[in-house]
Parts: structure tokens; sequence; C-alpha cells
């Protein structure tokens, strides 16, 4: 039985891997919106306040989890990675023996207010230790890699609206894929629509035709979304986002540069405060596959993310919608609790997951995996990932998990 | 020519655009007239090889460590890297738009995308250089050739961290991607079998500015190896020839040669001639019946032109020599735009295809270069045309099969205007999606 769903997923993530970097047999072609289609829409046909809304951040490349929430603590942790190990006083320690790493200031104010979760050891059964296998597995909900995503599928139980589902970015992300409708798509950067006749042209070359073969239609219509916008709505992304007002001015140590989730999750703020139709948004952040050098370069990424979520929460609070909005951060694996010899680690297996917004419960769930008992030198996995996504399909998108993840008894109640 | 039936148009428009990079002017009215069997022959027909050092006379050489941060030379130092990364880049694009039979070229470009390793990080002109070139002399011989020379890159072995993986703690990144991406394919192996061969891939050294590999014997594992059913003393050499000898070899390159110039769909069909035919790791007899298998004229295999596809078709039609442009540099931002520029694949998985390339911000990047590049190409094979004549003459200079009732009346709009005709042309679907 195991060995049929390896190759089951075998065959499907070479597809998989392929949407994963960027193309697809998505069945159902992905929509790309322009800003003006979504001010529009947010002008005429707002979402109701109170309607919740999720924000899933993918971190691409594995995070190593030990080093994310670090069990400072424990010795073996220590001695089986002596120059990555992090010492108390780079910490940020909440409690269980646990820190967050000295990088995620933010998220531990979060942490304060009760307004994050930490849920411990996810994963799933029979780790799958490549990128792509993995990621489709997370994105997909199944362990066979299904060709859609659990959103997407989401996407599908709902009255049909292009707007309901965004991702940032020009390429459809595999969880918005459905088999008949999927999530949209926008280009961060906005469009800019060509004029006079040039325009005129591509609207007659864009037609609908009958002999198009299903990619040459695609292409015709890829086309016609560019003209398809309304040119008299205001320009919302020209006005200013919603205030931070309860951050200091300089954030944190770690502020540094502008990082290209910090830009997605600004453009994702402003929607949301024009009043946006949109339940879903997915937004990612790359680089975390920390081969080597580790230690610099993941407290960077991990800056960015703490640091502009945390900006995006409080942009929240400048509006009506703070109670309206969770967020999800994940990534693909874990790594290895031993150091590789460069400094970074190789692939592992389970590691933690964020939840955070004003009706998060916050502290700990699942157990956290012992470093005693490793499986061949990699951490168990105790909660598996659709426990979350249970929850929030049920507490957030109100929806039954059913009609989503198939079969799945069982959920995490972190959500008030 | 009149008697040319549409399906064979269809054949030869995708022989020239799948096996070559798109017709230039008049090369499509030849192949209608040789048949799709001859002009395959010659489609496939290995150009004769490049000259043994590509790199001198092109005047790449190792440039040395970087100079400190704001030391006199370190000005010199990084002009010097902008500019031989430029040479090279638009060397690489002159061959493929100037060759009359670019299949060496086009296979080299398979291979780059297949080996997908990144100047981003490499960041070494002549290294770079050195590995596609290393491709180059293999594109079309034999695939156990390639790899051996691939496991001893210096480019890849740093863009995988190899440098960095030593018997006290080895490193699985290239060991992984070796069976997963580049000879294997994903789960055709276990997760031990990463970590054993990650071992035999230990000790191997680069010199970061030259790409020289060797090994540092102290920090390589040198006991005993298990791993797909065999045990034994292994280097990345005889690692690479066991890998390359399993059976899973034999499925997964034509795996990824039907992905590439078939269907990015669909699965290769099992016991194919294209599997057969790689039975010896043969590339050639591997293509000739890629070409030749049903698959590669059945009408569902439709394709979309990746951007490098699509810009090479262009300027190959409108005879302009990426080199000798008025802007050079503005075909190699286009291609960064649009997502695929020569040497810096997105990652170590290559560039995606189909579907992804649609997007309405391509199609407005598109539009625009298609309008600034028809004012500065050269449109005679349709303004020499009489207005009647051109519909089919943009079609036979461009290599498209047939236009659609809906691109026609788009285009017959344009027909005084061989400018804005060939801006539309070269926007049309029927042209970015190969039927």
């Amino acid at each position: 039985m195991h060995e049929v769903v390896r190759r089951k997923v075998d065959t499907l993530t070479r597809r998989k891997f392929i949407q994963m970097t960027g193309a697809g047999a998505i069945a159902a072609a992905a929509h790309t919106l322009s800003i003006e289609e979504i001010a529009n829409a947010a002008i005429s046909r707002p979402l109701p306040l109170g309607t919740p809304i999720l924000v899933v951040v993918t971190l691409y490349g594995g995070n190593d989890g030990l080093n994310t929430v670090v069990p400072y603590q424990d010795s073996v942790y220590q001695s089986l990675r002596p120059q990555l190990a992090y010492k108390e006083s780079q910490v940020l320690p909440i409690g269980e023996g646990l820190a967050l790493n000295g990088a995620m200031s933010g998220f531990k104010s979060l942490w304060d207010m009760n307004q994050l979760a930490i849920v411990r050891g996810v994963g799933y059964p029979n780790s799958d230790r490549s990128h792509f296998s993995s990621m489709a597995i997370w994105q997909s909900a199944s362990l066979t890699a299904s060709n859609t995503g659990w959103l997407g599928r989401w996407v599908e139980t709902q009255k049909e609206d292009p707007l309901l589902a965004i991702g940032l970015g020009s390429v459809l992300p595999p969880l918005l894929a459905g088999n008949r409708r999927s999530g949209s798509v926008l280009p961060l950067g906005g469009l800019k629509v060509p004029t006079g006749s040039l325009a005129s042209d591509c609207a007659k070359l864009s037609m609908n035709s009958p002999s198009d073969d299903r990619l040459t239609a695609m292409a015709a219509r890829t086309m016609r979304n560019l003209f398809e916008v309304s040119a008299e709505v205001t320009p919302i992304l020209k006005d200013p986002a919603p205030p931070a007002n309860d951050l200091p001015t300089v954030v944190g140590g770690n502020a540094g540069g502008d990082s290209n989730l910090s830009a997605q999750l600004e453009i994702v703020a402003k929607l949301i405060a024009a009043g946006s139709p949109t339940r879903v948004w997915s937004v990612s952040l790359g680089g975390f596959d920390t081969h080597a050098d580790e230690n610099t370069a993941q407290s960077a990424l991990l800056g960015a993310v703490s640091g502009s979520i945390s900006k995006f929460m409080s942009q929240m609070r400048s509006t009506n919608r703070s109670k309206d909005v969770t967020v999800l951060v994940y990534s693909e694996f874990g790594r290895r609790v031993r150091a590789n010899a460069s400094q970074g680690t190789d692939h592992g297996t389970s590691g933690p997951v964020f939840l955070l917004g004003e009706r998060v419960k916050g502290g700990f769930y699942g157990e956290q995996p012992s470093l005693q008992k490793l499986k061949d030198d990699d951490l168990a996995v105790t909660t598996d990932f659709r426990d979350i996504y249970a929850v929030l399909l049920e507490k957030v998108l109100i929806t039954s998990k059913e009609r989503v993840l198939g079969k799945w008894g069982s959920r995490l109640e972190l959500i008030n | 020519m009149a008697t040319v039936s549409i399906e064979e148009r269809r054949n030869l428009a995708r022989l020239s655009h799948r096996i070559g990079f798109g017709p230039k002017p008049g090369e499509f009215e030849e192949l209608l007239s040789l048949g799709f069997y001859r002009s395959a022959e010659r489609a496939l027909a290995q150009a004769e090889s490049a000259s043994p050092d590509l790199a001198a006379s092109l005047g790449l050489k190792d440039l040395g460590n970087q100079p400190r941060p704001n030391s006199p030379e370190i000005v010199d130092y990084v002009e010097q890297k902008r500019f031989q990364l430029r040479t090279m880049t638009l060397w690489w694009l002159d061959e493929m738009v100037t060759q009359e039979n670019p299949i060496t070229e086009r296979m080299t470009w398979f291979w780059h995308g297949h080996w997908a390793t990144s100047y981003a990080k490499v960041d070494e002109p002549i290294v770079m250089f050195n590995h596609v070139d290393s491709l180059r002399k293999s594109a079309l011989g034999n695939f156990r050739d390639m790899a051996k020379a691939m496991v001893l890159d210096g480019a890849l072995i740093y863009w995988l961290d190899g440098q960095k993986n030593t018997s006290a703690a080895p490193n699985e990144n290239l060991s992984r991607e070796l069976m997963e991406l580049f000879i294997l394919g994903v789960n055709r192996y276990t997760e031990d079998d990463v970590k054993q061969t990650a071992k035999a891939l230990t000790g191997y050294k680069v010199v970061k500015s030259s790409g020289l590999v060797s090994r540092n014997l102290r920090q390589s594992f040198t006991g005993d190896i298990s791993y797909l059913g065999t045990s034994g003393k292994f280097d990345a050499i005889s690692l690479t020839d066991f890998l390359v000898n399993r059976r899973d070899c034999q499925r997964f390159i034509p795996e990824r040669l039907w992905y590439r110039f078939i269907n990015s769909s669909s699965d290769l069909p099992n016991n194919s001639a294209i599997e057969n035919a790689f039975a010896d790791r043969n590339i050639l007899s591997s293509v000739q019946a890629l070409v030749a298998h049903p698959g590669f004229i059945d009408p569902v295999n439709t394709q979309v032109k990746s951007p490098l596809d699509w810009l090479i078709s262009v300027l190959r039609a409108l005879e302009i020599t990426p080199s000798q442009f008025e802007r050079p540099d503005y075909l190699i931002n286009l291609l960064n735009g649009l997502g695929q520029r020569p040497y810096f694949p997105p990652n170590v998985g290559g560039w995606p295809a189909d579907e992804a390339w649609l997007s309405a911000a391509s199609t407005q990047t598109r539009l625009a270069a298609a309008d600034y590049l028809a004012k500065r190409g050269q449109l005679a094979p349709i303004s020499n045309l009489s207005a009647a004549a051109r519909l089919e003459g943009l079609a036979n200079w461009l290599g498209v099969a047939s236009w659609s009732e809906r691109t026609r009346q788009a285009l017959n709009g344009a027909i005084r205007d061989p400018q804005r005709l060939a801006v539309l042309g070269i926007c049309s679907p029927e042209y970015l999606v190969n039927a």
C-alpha cells in the first residue's frame, strides 16, 4: 500500500514540480487581475465587514524550524549543531524551553499579545524530502499530490467570483489551482495597458475563435484580460497604505532593506482596507533552502517574515477589519537536526507552523518533537498539517472540511 | 506549393520552431517544397563542432579573486565581469539567431534548462560559459559523457554546494538533485540512497574564479557505501556511471525530451521508440526517434513558445543579429523581464513551460517589444508582396501553419501597413502557441 502511494506521488509530482516552478498542467486557467478590476469591485461590492479573511504565507525552500522556534536549553540541540545552535542570549524566550529566533521581535510582540499560535512538529506521514514533492503535498493537501490545490478546491465550493482568492505574483501558486475554476493572480507592479490603434488591433486579435485549441485560446484570453479593465475607477493603489500606528517609526533592529514579501503584504493591506471582496490571499517568500552558511541568511529572512507580517497586522488595526484577518505561515519541510559541514542543514521533516490574528488563541499547540527520539536522524511529525487546514476551513472560510479535504476527522482548536 | 496540406504545414511549423528556432526569411517555403521527411533529416544533421576553445576566442578569462571593496582595482574588476557576461550572452543569442541549422544550440539550450545552473550564484563569467560549452560539446552525443563532465563541472558543483560536502558532515544538495532532477527522476531512489551517495561526492573542491575542480582526499569519504542495491567504493565518476546505467535513466531523459519538445502535461507513453533509442544513452538517436514519433505531429500536442523561443524566432524573421543591434542590452533586459535570461534559470528545476508564460503582464511586455523590434527589422518578406498575397506571405515568413478567422480579420485591418502587420503577426495567438 505504502509503495503504491509513493509511486503515485512519483508520476504526479513531475508535473506538480513544474507547477511549483511556475508552469503547469493546472486544469483551470488562472485569471489575471488588474488593480483597477479589484479596485472597482472594492467600490461596487465591498466585502461585508466581519467576513473572515485568510492570508497564506508560503516560505519556499524548507525553513529550518529548530532555528526558528529554538529549543535553546536542549543539550542535544547544542551538540548536534554546535556552530549553528543559538544561545539563550541570542534568542527571544517564550516558555517551555523554547524561544523565537532573535530576528523575530515582531512575532514576539504578537505572542505577548496572545495573538500568535505556534503549532509544533507539523508535517505528514512518510515525509518526502524533495522540495517539489513536499510542496505539492502541502499545497494540494493530499498525500498523493492531487493536481488541485486545497484552496482551489475551496474556490470551487463557492459562487463564481474571480476576486475570491488572489495570489500575488505573475504565476498562479498551486494551492489556488482548481479543476474547473482557480484563484486569480495579481502581478506585482500592476499593468500598463496599450492605447490607440494598437489597442483596437489587439482587441480584434484576442477575440474568441472556435478553431483555437486549449493553449491558443488561453493565449487569446490572456491578451483580452489585459484590455478588459475599467479606466474610470479610483486608482486605489495610489492611495497611501493604511498606517501602522502602533509600531515604532524604526522597526526593530532588523528592518533592513525592503523585502519582496513586505511589498506583497503592502498591496494586500491596501486592498483589504479598500474592501476588496477577497477571502483568501496568497503571498510567498523564497530562499529558505539553507544548505550553507545558514544563520545569517535565515535570520535575515525570518526578520523579513516577522517584520512584514507584524507591520501588516498593525496596518489592519488601523482599519475596521483587524478582527477579520487570520494569517497562516508554513514551509514545505523542516531541516535536519545535525548541521552539515557547510554551516548549513539538509532537508528534513517536520517544522513549526504559525497562525496569527485577533481570533487566534495564542500559545503552543502540538508536541515539540523530542531530540532524544529522532527517527533516521530526523524530527518526528507530531501534528498533521491537515488538522490546521481543517480548522481554517471551518472557522475562517466557513466551509465543511470534508468538502476540501475529503474524509478528515480531526482539527486543532486554535481559533475562536 | 498550393497543394501543401494544412497538416503538412503544421508538422513543418513544429519542426521549424521546436527543433530549430523558427524560420529565417524564405526558409519555410524551402521546407514546404522539401516535405517533412527531408526537412527533418536536414534539421537533425549535426552542425560541425565549434572551435575547441570558444572561451578564449571570446576574450573570456579567469578574473582572479575579487579585489577588496573600495580598493582601486575593484572598479576595473567589476566592469570586466559585466563586460564578459554581456559578451557571452550576446554571442549565444547570435548563434541561435544566425545559424542556418541551429540544432546544436537548440539542444544546448535544452540541456542548460536540464542541468539548470545559474550565474546568480556562480558569479564568474568564464566558469558559467564553460559549463554551458561543456553541455554544447555533448549536446547530441552520449549522455554518459555529459553526466560525467557535469558531476566534475565547477559551476554545477559550486551551484549545489558540492565544494562544501565533506566526509565529516556530508552536504546532500548535489547528490539529491543528481538523482532527482538530472539522471533518474523523483522518487526513483530512497532517502537513504541520498545520504549514501552524498558520501561519494565528498571532498571535491572548486576554485571559484576558474572553476577548476580537484579532490581533497583528507575530506573525502573512502569507505564503502550502499545504495540502490549495490555497495562498494565510489567517487563522483563511478557513481555517475552507475546511475546512468540504471534503467530509470533510460526512462527519465526521454521523459524530459517529451516534456520540452512534445507535451508538458501528458506523460511519455510506455515502451516508446524514444526510450528504446536511448538504450545506449545516445542523445541524437533519441531526438531522431522523438521527431519520428507520432506524438510529434499529433495535433493535440500544442506548445506555448517560451520567451526565449519567441524572441529568437522574431529576431530570425526580422534579421536582427543581437550583437549588431542598436541596443543589444535591450534584448538581454527583455529576456530578463520576460523571466528567461540565458545563464539565469530561476532554480535547479529549470524554467517552466506552457501556461506559465501566459500572463497579462508578459503579454504587455511582448506587445511593447514587438512594436519596438518591428520598427527596426527587415520587413521586405511582406512589404515586397501585394496586399492580396500578404496574409499567406506573413504565415510563411513567420512559420505559422494557418491563421484563424479571428486573426485574419485583425490582420486584414492592417494589410496595407507592413510594420503593423508584423507586430500583429508576432503577437498573434497562433504565433505565440506552436500549433
